[in-house]
């Protein structure tokens, strides 16, 4: 039996993977493609050797399913900086702008809260620092020790949320983390010439 | 010939027991993933209200919730649609399933890439978590090479058909084959999206994830199974039709509306947000002869334990899909984007649609291949929990999600969302306790319908009323 036109299964498969095919040429691959030559904006710098191995680890650990990194062009939004404009997103592979806000956004984060000391305790135990929190805490990206070596980075954890008779030491991928976090900064867009 | 009713089983049974055997492996595989998965969303749920409870690496939020949605995405659902449709193709074409070898390597290949895909993130390593898009490349391109192999079986299943017309099932769920591996190809190929554009990628990625490779099969499936378990042809063949052609012209272009307010191109979201709108064509096509095809004959759903499912999945269909439209409005997204009210929605679409869907059409299905059916109390169990469940759930959400964009739009300092939304996500992890106890019921069921031996007052021939 002949069977013509799209009752032919060879057809069927051609016809859509040609439609398909055009269409994420057109809606995937070129925007795609174009946006990712965007120029890095004024004062967009790309990140220092621990804070892109400290990226690394956000991308591990999932922070971005709940920490936005993109500010919008709403009211709402200015709490968090200026809206995040294209060339603020040149370094930034894989993209981390998120889904959700769970927590909050932290596009300048490290603006809003430059202190490491601040940063490595939220780590260990975000409710140390923040009552109402619901972060997970980040135990493994720390030791605990009898007594602090030398060259070791220690954390004054509150007495109530610290290892009775320890002492916590950031371990370097906690180190990394903080110094990604605390490059987080929005360059101030040029004021615009007369 | 458009009536799936004339087709019946290949002459003499050859290859019948093979494919029953095909289907049960499929469904078997898909819910230990169900299992798995939603166990993890599970405890998911509960860290919302108890941060503190297992706190370690391996079962920590960030690296569980990619666990989750890809667990479900893939290893589920997507097993469980695709153990259908080669089943759909044959019985829809009077054969048996073609290629039975290349089948069954399809099925371990989903498996492999779902064990390789989710120990790789529970371990810290993803593609970059970026959302249905976290397996490292070995378990994409397993993934890859299973829609590819199947799609493979299904088509050339089809292509051996004894009618002269390719059923509307099978449009659709070939659709989905072919347009998944292009997409897989597109968005996983990392040479040329950086930054920005690869915000781009995600966003025409992410829903075409869903709306090219579930929403396709799903359909496909329903095309097929309702008529058959109503024993009336479906409503409007060219209905059929036209919801093929608008899915898959007006779906491609949506990805952007996930992000509207991005740095994204203004007038790419605008696109998205207009083309959102389109979708109302194949939604309303769709829900619309599904639901003319049931028009007076509610009795039958009373008596059936499969068409219930099929029913909810409709539903939510509609529902979902058209408050996907409504969303995406400027608006709308100003109080709702990254809220969980977008959270509530994808359960209404990727649970209320599609996973009802699947559950319709494994029990009525699978019962028929194997000629085991299951308790009916228990089906009924496992729907009334699921149904309660999911609404239950997409309902808090909404209400957590709307809170917490208002209290963003009123200016309260960030926790007070936080606060605001606490007690719609303890209810939240009741309902979804609801959810996996129905899933445990599911398996259960499975088990009666593979597995277990044949119960001596079996009669098959009443599953198909």
């Amino acid at each position: 039996m002949t069977r013509r036109g799209m009752n032919d299964v060879r057809v069927l498969v051609i016809s859509a993977a040609l439609v398909y095919g055009a269409l994420a040429i057109v809606m995937g691959v070129i925007p795609g493609r174009v946006l990712s030559m965007t120029p890095a904006g004024p004062g967009v710098v790309p990140l220092s050797a621990a804070a892109a191995r400290g990226r690394d680890v956000y991308v591990g650990e999932g922070c971005s399913y709940c920490h936005t990194q993109q500010v919008r062009p709403l009211a709402q939004d200015r709490v968090w900086g200026r809206p995040s404009a294209r060339g603020d997103y040149a370094y930034s592979t894989p993209q981390l702008l998120g889904s959700e806000r769970t927590g909050p956004d932290l596009t300048s984060i490290g603006t809003r809260q430059p202190s490491a000391v601040w940063h490595l305790i939220h780590l260990y135990q975000p409710r140390a620092v923040v009552h109402a929190s619901i972060m997970p805490a980040y135990p493994w990206l720390f030791a605990t020790k009898d007594r602090a070596e030398p060259g070791d980075v220690t954390v004054a954890v509150p007495p109530e949320f610290a290892p009775a008779g320890k002492v916590v030491v950031a371990a370097p991928s906690a180190q990394d983390l903080v110094a990604y976090l605390q490059s987080l900064k929005q360059a101030p867009l040029p004021k615009a010439t007369p | 010939m458009q009536d799936v009713r004339a087709y019946v089983g290949p002459p003499g049974g050859r290859g019948v027991a093979e494919d029953a055997r095909i289907l049960s492996a499929f469904t078997i595989s898909a819910t230990i993933w169900l299992l798995i998965a939603t166990g993890v969303g599970l405890l998911l749920s509960f860290k919302y209200s108890y941060p503190d409870l297992l706190t370690s690496p391996l079962l920590s939020f960030g690296r569980l919730r990619a666990i989750h949605t890809t667990g479900t995405f893939y290893g589920w659902a997507s097993i469980a649609l695709v153990g259908c449709a080669m089943y759909v193709a044959a019985r829809s074409g009077g054969t048996a399933i073609r290629l039975p070898r290349l089948a069954w390597v399809s099925l371990w290949a989903y498996n492999l890439a779902a064990v390789i895909g989710i120990a790789a993130l529970d371990l810290g390593l993803s593609n970059g978590s970026q959302e249905y898009r976290e397996w490292i490349w070995p378990a994409t391109l397993l993934f890859l090479f299973a829609v590819v192999t199947s799609g493979w079986v299904v088509v050339d299943t089809v292509a051996h058909r004894v009618g002269h017309d390719i059923y509307i099932s099978n449009w659709y769920t070939v659709g989905g084959f072919v347009f998944t591996a292009i997409l897989g190809v597109v968005a996983f190929l990392p040479w040329y999206q950086y930054g920005l554009g690869q915000v781009a990628v995600q966003a025409f990625y992410m829903h075409n994830a869903v709306g090219m490779w579930f929403t396709f099969l799903a359909l496909g499936l329903t095309y097929y199974a309702l008529p058959k378990l109503l024993n009336r042809p479906i409503y409007s063949y060219a209905l059929g039709v036209l919801g093929f052609w608008t899915n898959l012209v007006f779906y491609p272009v949506i990805g952007a509306h996930h992000y509207l307010f991005s740095p994204l191109p203004w007038w790419f979201q605008t696109l998205a947000i207009v083309f959102s709108v389109g979708m109302l064509v194949p939604v309303w096509a769709g829900s619309g002869n599904f639901a003319l095809t049931l028009r007076g004959r509610w009795s039958s759903v009373r008596r059936s334990y499969a068409l219930p499912f099929l029913v909810v999945g409709i539903a939510y269909y509609f529902l979902g899909s058209t408050q996907g439209t409504v969303e995406a409005f400027r608006s709308l997204q100003a109080i709702w984007h990254l809220t969980n009210y977008t959270v509530g929605h994808s359960h209404a679409t990727m649970y209320g649609f599609i996973t009802f869907i699947a559950w319709g059409a494994v029990y009525a299905l699978l019962p028929r291949a194997t000629e085991k059916e299951p308790p009916q109390l228990w089906v009924g169990i496992h729907f009334w929990l699921a149904l309660i469940g999911v609404t239950v759930y997409v309902g808090v959400l909404s209400i957590a999600g709307t809170e917490q964009g208002l209290t963003w739009a009123n200016g309260d300092p960030f926790i007070a969302s936080v606060e605001a939304a606490a007690p719609y996500w303890l209810a939240r992890a009741v309902s979804g306790t609801m959810m996996f106890l129905a899933h445990l019921v599911f398996a259960y069921n499975v088990y009666v319908m593979t597995l277990a031996p044949r119960r001596a007052a079996a009669t098959p021939a009443g599953v198909i009323a």
